[in-house]
């Protein structure tokens, strides 16, 4: 008998109940709303200017020269209570306080004392940097400028000015979040398939097991592919190397899949689908939370097979990698995505048995 | 002309485990056949399904379907039977169109009419009704209606009326009997003594996985039973009392003259023992 047709009314059947699940539906078509809405709402490029708000009784023209100078925009407050203020209230990141007398101290050798003020949220590296600012300009108050000229060579793609924007490091989590939704589906359609009986109707029939495995996951592959495209395709992931990236897409549906049969394996319906589900989103994220915030994952992140979707996407998508960039990581994807379908399939025919 | 074997099941065995559910059962169906397999639950009627159906390999023993042994040629098979589950399991957000057409499509019916097929049902009308809004009768005609999707040669029946209203009961035991009429060999498991006595032409008692009677239920009443006569006769005192003759015993006769010559007889009837009873006799137990 031809498998075709069985596979075919399979992936029909499985489609129809999969968007007869409220659940699934709406959270499918709004999250791809969602999604891209994130995208657009988050910033789209990066601010790399550095602000300051200043007080000072009587501040000398020098000051305002230095500053004028420097690679920095400042705001003159009036008072001390309205430069912290505006520190408390997120509209100056940080703020000088000069004393009235500055210049008088430096010419009579004393150690003027400038408050710098820093809002909670300043990350530690900035806060070295405005004291770093303040000692410059003290050296060149006092008329002895470090006598040093700095000459930058950048290493690598030189992003200043053009830094990767937080809608950008995002792109790889919105991957991440679609292909984790789509294994809770998958598994959910599976588990229910079990525990409801309706797979002991299926497999009395020419059905082959067989069938059943490429019917779920062309059914997996294929909404998962279709909705990461989607995405991929509005937020702009797609302009880089589209084959590429359609490469790295399809792939991270494949493990979308795996992952999905290796959750129904272990769950009995839609709410143990949902509990795994929320355990694989969070492992499978940690990756695509090393995008957004650089530093925060080590070299350990790499256990994770969604490292090499997320280092692919990240990296194809931001700095234009190619082929021969990033060839190791789908070369690892496709075998650890090999292994998972193996061990899921294996897992399922136990269960089925 | 000798009828061909629909089934035949020879030392047929399943273990779960050290626990023997089937234990080297023998017997043969013949084609057209209504066979009634019956015992309570856990005897190891649902085991014997599923081994017969190609769902279970047996560990000991075979079975051949329509000449062919079901662990060799299992979906050569499955394409010509029909198979109603003990339990409801279809597809409930799928309209009844909806699960029919699937299961026509796995088994490649071409032209498939599930109109028609609903219609036979009695469940024209309802088609295009999510499963999941219909009654437990309607949802048992629709798992015999899918059990007939592929016009199956052999039909098993897995307690196919169990706990439904005596209409739907009624609807699915005519479909049964339709079936026969047009062929199909039908493998009813049940544990309704009645029913079986009705619609089987012979029935298997099977108990702790071994089968321990299997003949026509007019037969295994002839062995086992005793028909007997049941009287309502008027005493003196003016009340009614029963008087119970055996029948078949050396006595009968001049009981039966004693009786009408000596008693005043209000109603007679005759009466003649059941499966039920029968089965009780030969296993000390119930059928629940």
């Amino acid at each position: 008998m031809k498998r075709w047709p069985i596979v075919r009314a399979l992936v029909r059947k499985d489609l129809t109940l999969f968007f007869r699940n409220r659940f699934f539906a709406y959270i499918t078509l709004l999250g791809l709303v969602f999604y891209i809405i994130i995208y657009f709402v988050m910033p789209k490029a990066v601010d790399e200017t550095l602000a300051l708000g200043v007080y000072s009784a009587a501040l000398p023209e020098a000051v305002h020269a230095i500053l004028d100078a420097e690679a920095v925009t400042y705001q003159i407050y009036e008072s001390d209570a309205a430069l912290r203020a505006a520190i408390l209230d997120g509209d100056a990141p940080a703020g000088l306080v000069f004393p009235p007398d500055l210049m008088a101290q430096l010419r009579a050798g004393q150690k003027p004392r400038v408050d710098v003020y820093l809002a909670a949220s300043t990350p530690p590296e900035m806060r070295d940097v405005y004291v770093a600012v303040v000692k410059g300009m003290a050296l060149a108050l006092g008329g002895q400028p470090l006598n040093i000229e700095a000459h930058e060579i950048t290493l690598g793609p030189d992003m200043a000015g053009q830094q990767i924007a937080p809608r950008d490091r995002m792109r790889p989590l919105l991957a991440v979040i679609i292909i984790v939704m789509e294994t809770m589906g998958l598994a959910t359609l599976i588990a229910e398939e079990v525990q409801g009986g309706t797979l002991r109707a299926l497999l009395i029939t020419p059905m082959d097991v067989r069938d059943l495995f490429v019917g779920k996951g062309i059914m997996g592959v294929g909404m998962t592919f279709i909705q990461a495209v989607l995405v991929m395709g509005v937020t702009g992931g797609l302009r880089q190397s589209p084959v590429l990236m359609l490469v790295a897409l399809f792939l991270g549906a494949l493990m979308a899949t795996s992952i999905g049969f290796l959750m129904a394996s272990v769950s009995r319906d839609m709410m143990s689908s949902i509990g795994w589900g929320i355990v694989a989103m969070v492992i499978l994220s940690i990756p695509a939370f090393g995008v957004l915030f650089p530093g925060t994952v080590t070299a350990w992140g790499k256990a994770l097979p969604s490292y090499y979707l997320i280092d692919t996407i990240h990296r194809v998508a931001n700095f234009a990698a190619g082929w021969g960039d990033v060839w190791p990581n789908l070369l690892i994807l496709a075998a650890i995505n090999g292994f998972l379908l193996w061990l899921g399939v294996a897992v399922l025919r136990r269960k089925f048995s | 002309m000798t009828q061909q074997a629909a089934i035949i099941a020879e030392n047929l065995t399943y273990t779960y485990g050290a626990l023997t559910a089937v234990d080297h059962i023998n017997f043969t169906v013949a084609e057209g056949e209504i066979l009634g397999f019956l015992g309570p639950n856990g005897a190891g009627k649902t085991t014997t399904v599923k081994m017969l159906t190609g769902q279970l390999t047996p560990k000991d023993g075979r079975a051949q379907l329509l000449g062919l042994d079901i662990t060799q040629h299992t979906q050569a098979i499955q394409a010509q039977i029909g198979v109603c589950f003990e339990t409801t399991n279809l597809y409930e957000q799928m309209t009844a169109i909806e699960n029919l057409t699937l299961f026509a499509e796995l088994f490649g019916v071409k032209g498939f009419d599930a109109g028609a097929l609903l219609a036979r049902v009695g469940l024209d009308g309802r088609g295009k009704d999510h499963v999941a809004t219909y009654s437990k009768g309607m949802k048992q005609r629709l798992m015999v209606a899918r059990a007939l999707v592929n016009r199956p040669r052999i039909l098993f029946l897995d307690e196919p009326t169990e706990g439904l209203d005596p209409v739907s009961a009624e609807a699915i035991r005519a479909l049964i009997l339709e079936e026969q009429q047009r062929g199909v060999t039908v493998f009813l498991t049940t544990h309704d003594m009645l029913e079986a006595d009705r619609l089987c032409r012979r029935v298997a008692f099977i108990n702790q996985g071994k089968i321990v009677a299997l003949d026509t239920p007019h037969n295994l009443k002839q062995r086992y039973g005793q028909r007997r006569l049941r009287a309502q006769v008027t005493a003196a005192n003016g009340d009614l009392e029963t008087r119970e003759i055996v029948l078949d015993a050396p006595d009968t006769p001049r009981a039966v003259e004693a009786l009408f010559s000596r008693e005043q007889v209000v109603t007679v009837h005759s009466e003649e023992a059941s499966l039920e009873d029968i089965f009780i006799q030969i296993t000390g137990r119930g059928l629940v």
